[in-house]
């Protein structure tokens, strides 16, 4: 039997034979993603005693805009994937009194970008959300499994970090309060432990006058990932001003907090400038330079402070 | 309604390809970039490369196979013959349900609400004016 990279090699073809396709019958052909089991709990006990399972690596199902594409390239093989888009208490998107924001594992892009008290309370956030992929993606990826998913470029990370959130991770042992600046430990990489069920993002109420802001760099228009991302906030009252940038190092940056005080915006967007030129470390691959994002990136910067800054803007 | 056993790692693309024998649903990329396999999952749009045909168990599916009635082509679907939207026709079903989608939940949409709906479908061929003529021509108030 030839193997499929034997078949397209120059060298084999002097004396090869022609090979047939196995004959595959109707409704046995074989699939895609390969075998797994699948099961849908509707609570985090059943969920957690599923991850906890002896029939080999598990791995949690919410969009699985990314989790399916890694099983399809065999970046990713678990025996078990565990739905839970049934869990009642993971489809929580709630705005609180105070402004306080709750984003459930299980609620998809979409729904935060419709809500149109997240839009008006947290514009960055809606920005962010709305730059991520296409309409049909924003319909199953949520904002839970992009944090998890710990890409250096993810593009929730950013704005979630200036906000102050934290990631909520159920186990069966307990409960826990993830701040994000200690979610994100490597590329892909998170503090999770295997057992452990990422259930939801907490946002805490926001400052009276909060404005924030998310800009992305990308190739092109429509559905790319960032070249180079930044966030921020900017509470006037408190003169605070907080940034946090994306796919410029190993995981998302949250940048020391900046006191505008009375200083001028040109002033602030230096130090803003010399901040991010001295925390990113980026790399160069298939999307840009390393060269090209420490160029852009401080751009990106400078104008989102100029947006944050602006007197009499809307949030 | 549809009832089936069906593997764990069956995605909804090949349910409906393979088992139902429902091709209208083209696969263009397998990993939702291209928006070829778009269908309406509760009423929403998805690619359905992404989705396995398990997570649809409770769910209603919508295909292009039904914006037809009695071999008739819907107002939409004869709008994208009429403009010219369709050349290989591999792409248009995803178009087609894209719309539908966008259509449904609103009827009279912007042109900036158009082209973001219609943005996770490409197309090699047509680009793409011609498509978004036809779906702003089923916006109501029929404008071109």
């Amino acid at each position: 039997m030839i193997s499929p990279t034997e078949l397209i090699d120059a060298r084999s073809l002097a004396g090869s034979r022609v090979v047939t396709p196995p004959r595959v019958e109707r409704g046995k052909e074989p699939l895609v993603l390969g075998c797994f089991d699948y099961q849908r709990p509707s609570t985090l006990l059943e969920a957690g005693r599923l991850l906890a399972g002896n029939d080999g690596p598990a791995a949690v199902l919410a969009g699985g805009t990314d989790l399916l594409v890694d099983i399809r390239g065999r970046r990713h093989d678990p025996r078990i994937l565990v739905d839970i888009k049934r869990i009642d208490a993971l489809r929580r998107l709630d705005v609180d009194s105070a402004g306080a924001l709750t984003i459930g594992a299980a609620v998809p892009l979409n729904e935060i970008i419709e809500r149109a008290a997240i839009r008006r309370t947290f514009p960055g956030l809606v920005q962010a959300a709305e730059s991520i992929a296409t309409y049909q993606l924003r319909n199953r990826a949520t904002a839970v499994g992009n944090l998890c998913n710990a890409s250096p470029a993810a593009d929730m990370a950013p704005i979630l970090l200036a906000l102050g959130a934290d990631l909520m991770a159920w186990s069966p042992r307990g409960e826990r309060t993830i701040p994000l600046s200690s979610l994100f430990v490597g590329v892909k990489k998170t503090s999770l432990a295997p057992d452990e069920i990422a259930t939801e993002i907490r946002i805490p109420a926001p400052e009276p006058g909060l404005r924030s802001g998310f800009l992305k760099q990308q190739r092109l228009r429509g559905h790319d990932l960032a070249v180079v991302s930044a966030a921020g906030t900017y509470v006037s009252s408190t003169g605070v001003l907080r940034l946090a940038v994306g796919s410029c190092a190993p995981t998302p940056l949250l940048l020391e907090p900046i006191e505008v005080g009375r200083s001028s915006k040109a002033v602030v967007e230096e130090k803003a400038e010399r901040a991010v030129q001295a925390a990113m470390r980026p790399i160069s691959d298939t999307r840009a330079s390393a060269d090209y994002r420490r160029a852009v990136l401080p751009v990106l910067v400078k104008r989102l402070v100029a947006d944050l800054l602006a007197e009499g803007g809307a949030p | 309604m549809e009832t089936a056993s069906v593997p764990s790692g069956l995605t909804l693309l090949e349910f409906l390809r393979d088992r139902l024998h429902l091709t209208g649903t083209k696969e263009g990329c397998g990993i939702g970039e291209c928006g070829a396999c778009t269908v309406l999952l509760d009423e929403k749009p998805v690619t359905a490369c992404l989705v396995l045909a398990a997570e649809a168990d409770g769910c209603t599916v919508e295909t292009v196979e039904g914006e037809a009635t009695d071999g008739q082509l819907s107002v939409l679907q004869r709008a994208f013959v009429e403009t010219g939207a369709v050349q290989c026709g591999f792409c248009t079903p995803g178009m087609i349900m894209s719309a539908r989608g966008l259509l449904r939940r609103s009827p009279n949409p912007s042109d900036d609400e158009i082209v973001e709906a219609m943005a996770g479908n490409l197309c090699r061929c047509t680009g793409y004016e011609a498509i978004l003529t036809a779906v702003r021509l089923c916006a109501k108030g029929g404008r071109r």
